[in-house]
């Protein structure tokens, strides 16, 4: 056998060799990872504890970035509203998604129309999407306030939408849950086409009640699934910025300002990198944490199941 | 299996060849800026010349080509790079030493910026040499001097007027806005145009709509905090009047309906609106694709009172030297002659308004097919304020304006909580 392996590799052992041609599989793409992520998320990660503005000599600044930031209330407003914005997202992302995964996931007329209609959002762009959902949240004679009125909400009980500072979020998550749905949806669908029948009809004989069987077989049974969802759209929700900067520009005033739009405006608008990076490594070890913290809960998790 | 490998080693080499043919094209470049300052074979001095969209704007090119057959010792080469990337390659080549002689500049505000950095070549000198009055720039060449040197020379300028709809004012059977009215003669004239699903006046969602008429009269600039922006207040209180009564769209209408004011002027149902002298451009390629169809003119821009009619507010385009040009002479002869008399006659014929503009040259651009009837009078100007100071912060500046400015609109904050806010923010940066 050795013999045989330092004859094919000529002095090259056979694991050597299946490493070596592993690693040449996926070089370009971890050559390609390297030069337009990793090098720029460790020179950003240098950059938090510099002073620089793009030109002039990069000084050494400790953690005086850090320290700006945290003193500054526009950071802090948009820390604020970042968690804000992703606790309700995710949170009726996931319940929306879930809903409508219950809803589709049965022998319906047409159900794969309802399937796509519902996915489409997800796949629109984003600017498109954007102008219209503006339009309906018009304040007076937009869609929304429309049907609001007609449910007979008082004329001066209807909300703002974007253009007010207490309506601007909400709408913002309203959209954002829109868009999200569709995604996760499928996935919850996946996810629960894969569940035993033979739970459901043990239980149908057991006289389970359909709410009973959904806390008891369906729910658990998704736990994976749970995770996943929930963990991609902590990661989506604290980095969107896009469809925020579309639908409001982080307006009116400072209301819907995210920590990406801040990074955004530090690094365009004032070209002060050190505290662009500041923030944006804040905003990393926050999305660092909770995703390891999920890991950690996961695997407790599966270990109980 | 060999042919495999064959093709592989021939596929990488020509992969390879091709990355060296990449540098030897960029070495060649260079090579050739090196000709260029130390003059080529045929004697003659090449200036390399940024500038953005030149194909979009003929009237460039045809002010750089009139150069070339004026000075024929003198070969313009043009770097064209998309308007989108100027500013982010512009940097870069400066900063890269790339070999770069002129530089049409197109935000000013980012000419404090190239200061600093030490990238422009003071020119104080030629235009003392070449005696040139500064204040034939209408006030805008004052703009680009920093510490007493003069950096910079402006080729192209864009104002304020008051564009308005002849078809509104005539169904109602009032008088054309006159060319000398105050703000509050705007503000009555815009209410008494209202009505019939038709809008006094249009007040686009910029910040602008209210501090430009603040700092019109040059006192002020948006960086000056130090009375709290009282100045502004009263073209708040206007527009938030203007607003309840109903002779202008709200704020909120035109944010959530991202409505675009050339849009909102072709749809016909707005009287009156201050507005650039860019959009002179835009209104008629509205009516010549025929998604506007109406009469408008220009009058000259409303003006507080105790201002003199004539005084506006703009932007212009800088022209500058790198510091690091070979040929300093012939690069200045470029500026002198594009932002100089011939320039402007170019520019003017082709319906831009030059920087260098007097009487003359606002009869050239009046005089344009497709330019209403009297708009020669309405384009005279006495004074351009620059829109944005060229100073340092200008950009957070203009962003916390920009926050706060929808607060008031919204009515989220009064004006006096809103300008205290900005005043606190501004100081911040500022201090």
């Amino acid at each position: 056998m050795a013999n045989k392996t330092k004859q094919a590799g000529k002095g090259i052992s056979l694991n050597t060799r299946n490493t070596m041609v592993g690693l040449s599989f996926i070089l370009p793409n971890f050559i390609g990872f390297c030069l337009f992520t990793l090098v720029p998320v460790v020179f950003s990660f240098i950059l938090s504890f510099m002073k620089w503005d793009g030109f002039t000599q990069m000084e050494f600044a400790g953690f005086q970035n850090f320290v700006k930031i945290f003193g500054e209330k526009r950071f802090l407003d948009s820390l604020g509203h970042t968690f804000y914005f992703a606790f309700f997202t995710v949170i009726f992302s996931m319940a929306a998604a879930l809903g409508l995964a219950l809803l589709l996931n049965r022998k319906l007329k047409c159900v794969n129309f309802f399937r796509s209609s519902i996915f489409f959002p997800y796949v629109a762009s984003i600017v498109a999407v954007s102008c219209v959902w503006k339009a309906m949240f018009m304040e007076d004679g937009g869609v929304i306030n429309g049907a609001l009125q007609m449910l007979g909400v008082a004329e001066d009980m209807l909300p703002g939408w974007i253009a007010s500072t207490k309506w601007a979020m909400p709408a913002v998550i309203i959209v954002s849950v829109w868009r999200n749905m569709g995604y996760f949806m499928i996935i919850y669908l996946a996810a629960l086409q894969d569940i035993p029948h033979s739970l459901y009809e043990a239980a149908e004989i057991d006289g389970a009640s359909k709410w009973r069987q959904f806390v008891r077989i369906t729910f658990p049974m998704l736990t994976p699934s749970h995770f996943f969802v929930f963990m991609m759209l902590t990661i989506n929700s604290f980095k969107t910025f896009d469809m925020v900067f579309l639908l409001t520009e982080g307006g009116p005033g400072t209301a819907t300002q995210l920590l990406s739009m801040y990074v955004y405006n530090k690094g365009f608008i004032s070209w002060d990198y050190g505290v662009t990076s500041a923030a944006s490594m804040v905003l990393f070890l926050i999305v660092a944490t909770i995703t390891i913290l999920q890991f950690r809960v996961e695997k407790k998790f599966n270990d109980f199941m | 299996m060999k042919m495999k490998r064959i093709a592989a080693v021939g596929l990488t080499t020509v992969m390879t060849a091709s990355m060296l043919a990449g540098c030897g094209g960029g070495a060649s470049n260079s090579d050739k800026g090196n000709d260029s300052n130390g003059g080529s074979a045929d004697g003659k001095t090449t200036l390399k010349v940024s500038i953005w969209d030149s194909t979009n704007n003929p009237a460039d090119l045809e002010a750089i080509n009139a150069f070339q057959a004026a000075n024929p010792d003198i070969k313009i080469d043009l770097i064209d790079i998309p308007s989108n990337d100027y500013n982010t390659k512009l940097n870069t080549m400066l900063n890269g030493g790339s070999p770069l002689d002129v530089i049409f500049v197109k935000q000013a505000d980012s000419l404090k910026n190239f200061y600093d950095k030490g990238q422009l070549l003071d020119i104080t000198q030629y235009v003392k040499d070449a005696n040139i009055d500064l204040a034939n720039y209408n006030g805008t060449a004052e703009n680009f001097s920093f510490d007493g040197k003069q950096v910079a020379l402006p080729v192209r300028t864009d104002y304020y007027v008051l564009y308005y709809n002849k078809d509104i004012f005539d169904a109602k059977g009032i008088e054309y806005p006159s060319n000398d009215m105050t703000w509050k003669e705007f503000e009555d004239l815009a209410a008494q145009l209202t009505g019939d699903g038709n809008y006094g006046a249009y007040m686009h969602t910029w910040q602008a709509m209210a501090w430009n008429w603040g700092i019109q009269d040059g006192k002020n600039t948006i960086m000056s905090y130090k009375d709290g922006y009282t100045f502004a207040k009263p073209y708040y209180e206007m527009l938030l009047r203007m607003q309840d009564a109903g002779s202008i769209q709200t704020y909120g209408q035109l944010k959530s309906g991202n409505i675009h004011y050339s849009g909102a002027f072709a749809q016909g149902n707005v009287a009156m609106m201050p507005m650039g002298t860019w959009f002179m451009g835009m209104i008629q390629g509205k009516i010549a694709s025929g998604e506007a169809n109406m009469k408008w003119g220009i009058a000259t821009l409303p003006h507080p009172e105790g201002v003199e009619a004539g005084y506006t507010m703009g932007a212009s385009t800088p022209l500058a030297i790198n510091a690091k040009t070979k040929a300093p002479d012939a690069a200045w002869r470029f500026v002198e002659f594009m932002t100089g008399k011939e320039g402007a006659e170019i520019y003017a014929k082709k319906g831009y308004i030059p920087a260098l503009s007097d009487e003359n040259t606002i009869k050239t651009v009046a005089s344009n097919e497709g330019m209403p009837e009297g708009s020669e009078e309405a384009l005279q100007v006495k004074n351009i304020v620059p829109d944005r100071p060229i100073k340092d912060h200008v950009g957070e500046v203009d962003q916390i304006l920009g926050e706060q400015h929808s607060m008031i609109m919204l009515g989220e904050s009064t004006v006096d909580e809103g300008l205290a806010e900005i005043t606190k923010q501004v100081k911040e940066v500022l201090e």
